[in-house]
């Protein structure tokens, strides 16, 4: 596979102060799904702007296509597509018409344009509302629009800027099967970055996990995972002196503190520990109030390389997003 | 790629579409002139007037028709910027610049779109002005070159007033800022002017001053093909400075907004 993105200490400084991306180096193979994982102001949708050419970087490069972000920006433009974070569809056109529009953009034959207007809307299921103005949509109807308008002109690169923000579960997953139909029908390379964990191990191929504009690791989903070498038994008693006494547990990796009375014990395979933990239990008379096994996921993952959860910090910021954009889109 | 087409066409549409916006921009001109016009018509307590004021203008709305035409052409220009800031905070923008599109069609789609709203209320006006009673006499005939003199100094004022509001657009994102703006400008731009005066109705140094604005001579020049007709050799090159003058200006802004705006439009 050709490298087709590739950039080399990414840079940008806001305001001289604020660095939200901070030397940044990635490789993108043509034909992958790349996901960028990160918390708000990770430095994710600095890098979209910047790949994108919305925004020029403070230093360091960029080629996208083959093309310097900088000084060939048209030709970037022309070869790829976006779906933003924010809604960028015109509310006063209907959803053909935003197509239509965003067609001439790049050049598109008017006969080509309506025949992939057609396919694209049949196939995110809008083809019943495509002659309904966009400000009658729903948030979901808006997001899977959001998603064809950057492909109306067959990109050879889609960027996707949390692409499910704020979607319920239903919605989110009706999302995920189009990104990878589109990756297979189109053969599209696709970045997409999110802060949602499932949605990454869902659809990428290859992970960075960023975090305040550096990347921290690199890899596949399986190859992340892996790397925490275990399984997580997370056990909560009924008082904190049995928790300490837990942490005399013999032949596991690490016991940490994760809550009151509640420890989480790290083992290399929790179906060969968890029954010689329950016979520490036992030996020792605890009580337990809760037990919970953890295969590693992107979370733990996130946790390893940053300290900190990536759930914990989300709480309910992507909800209070979708709402303010809703809010913007109706004024 | 430029994109300047299937922008301006958007434009149109969502004027079209949002009926209270065609309706006020249709109707606003009709108001203007059937009030200011009425409310001040000199020529009814000083028989004068004509002669003496209004350049031999039969009543006062023949005189203020000018006048009404370039400040509706210049009110409507200076909102062309507005959108760029809604464009900009409902999300359209974001979508403009990620595309291959030359940055100043997203400009020029407004401009051109905001001079050809004015059009159609020019048209009204002048039917308006005509039907009111004691309205609009054109004593000495209106020729097509009338009609032609009268749409290019609108048109001309609207680019110029269009490239201002819109270059300083394009350094905003909020709203209020460039409302506050055309409110502070457009009263001074209005009476700072021969629109609805004429100098000798003027303090001298407000006469001296409004010489040298753009609605002076864009009111001056529909005004006197409104009120002479045919025109003398000296009055078409009296013409000829203003809509230069204008043409020029227009020109010249133009240019430094395409410059500006493919330098600095942003998200």
């Amino acid at each position: 596979m050709a490298t087709i993105i590739e950039t080399k200490d990414l840079t940008k400084i806001y305001g001289g102060k604020v660095k939200a991306v901070d030397k940044l180096n990635i490789k993108i193979e043509e034909g992958e799904i790349y996901g960028l994982l990160g918390p708000n102001g990770a430095g994710k949708t600095t890098t979209i702007n910047m790949l994108t050419t919305r925004i020029a970087p403070t230093s360091g490069t960029a080629n996208v296509g083959g093309f310097d972000i900088t000084r060939r920006s048209l030709d970037v433009r022309k070869l790829i597509g976006v779906v933003p974070q924010d809604f960028t569809a015109d509310e006063d056109l209907t959803g053909r018409e935003n197509m239509m529009m965003v067609s001439q953009f790049y050049d598109v034959p008017k006969a080509k344009a309506i025949e992939t207007c057609g396919v694209l809307l049949k196939m995110v299921e809008l083809d019943d509302a495509a002659d309904r103005l966009v400000r009658t949509y729903s948030g979901g109807m808006r997001k899977r629009l959001e998603l064809i308008i950057g492909l109306i002109h067959e990109p050879r690169i889609l960027f996707l800027d949390e692409p499910t923000l704020g979607l319920d579960v239903q919605t989110r997953t009706q999302m995920w099967n189009y990104v990878k139909e589109i990756q297979k029908r189109l053969n599209v390379t696709i970045i997409l970055t999110s802060h949602y964990l499932e949605e990454i191990d869902e659809l990428a191929n290859m992970v960075s996990i960023i975090d305040r504009g550096k990347v921290l690791i690199t890899g596949t989903p399986t190859e992340l995972k892996e790397s925490l070498k275990g399984d997580i038994i997370s056990l909560t008693l009924v008082d904190q002196k049995s928790a300490e006494l837990m942490k005399t547990v013999p032949d596991v990796l690490e016991v940490t503190d994760s809550g009151p009375n509640t420890v989480k014990i790290k083992v290399t395979n929790s179906d060969e520990s968890l029954p010689k933990i329950i016979n520490f239990i036992s030996q020792h008379e605890l009580s337990t109030v809760r037990l919970t096994v953890t295969k590693p996921t992107l979370d733990e993952v996130f946790l390893e390389y940053t300290g900190r959860s990536i759930r914990e910090e989300e709480g309910g910021a992507d909800a209070r997003k979708f709402a303010m954009n809703m809010r913007r889109v109706r004024r | 790629m430029s994109g300047l087409w299937p922008l301006t066409v958007r434009e149109l549409k969502k004027w079209i579409r949002n009926p209270t916006f065609l309706l006020t921009g249709l109707v606003q001109p009709i108001f203007w002139i059937a009030l200011f016009g009425s409310a001040f018509d000199i020529t009814r307590f000083f028989p004068g007037a004509s002669s003496l004021v209004l350049g031999g203008a039969p009543n006062y709305i023949t005189y203020i028709v000018g006048g009404v035409l370039t400040t509706m052409g210049l009110f409507t220009a200076m909102f062309a910027g507005t959108q760029i800031i809604f464009d900009r905070r409902l999300g359209p923008m974001g979508r403009f610049l990620s595309s291959p599109i030359r940055r100043s069609s997203i400009v020029f789609s407004k401009i051109i779109s905001s001079v050809i709203r004015i059009m159609p209320q020019v048209v009204i006006l002048l039917v308006a002005a005509v039907l009111i009673p004691n309205g609009l006499k054109f004593v000495h005939g209106f020729t097509i070159l009338d009609a032609l003199v009268l749409a290019t100094a609108i048109v001309l004022v609207a680019f110029i007033f269009s490239s201002i509001f819109s270059v300083i657009a394009t350094r905003m994102t909020n709203m209020n800022s460039i409302f506050g703006i055309v409110n502070l400008v457009n009263l001074p731009l209005m009476f700072v002017s021969f629109a609805m005066f004429s100098s000798q109705m003027m303090a001298p140094w407000l006469a001296n001053v409004a010489q040298y604005n753009p609605v002076s001579w864009s009111a001056e020049a529909i005004r006197m093909v409104i009120i002479n007709g045919s025109l003398t050799a000296a009055q078409w090159t009296q013409i000829g400075k203003w809509l230069g003058g204008l043409a020029a200006l227009a020109a010249g802004l133009l240019l430094l907004t395409a410059y500006l705006v493919e330098k600095e439009i942003r998200d």
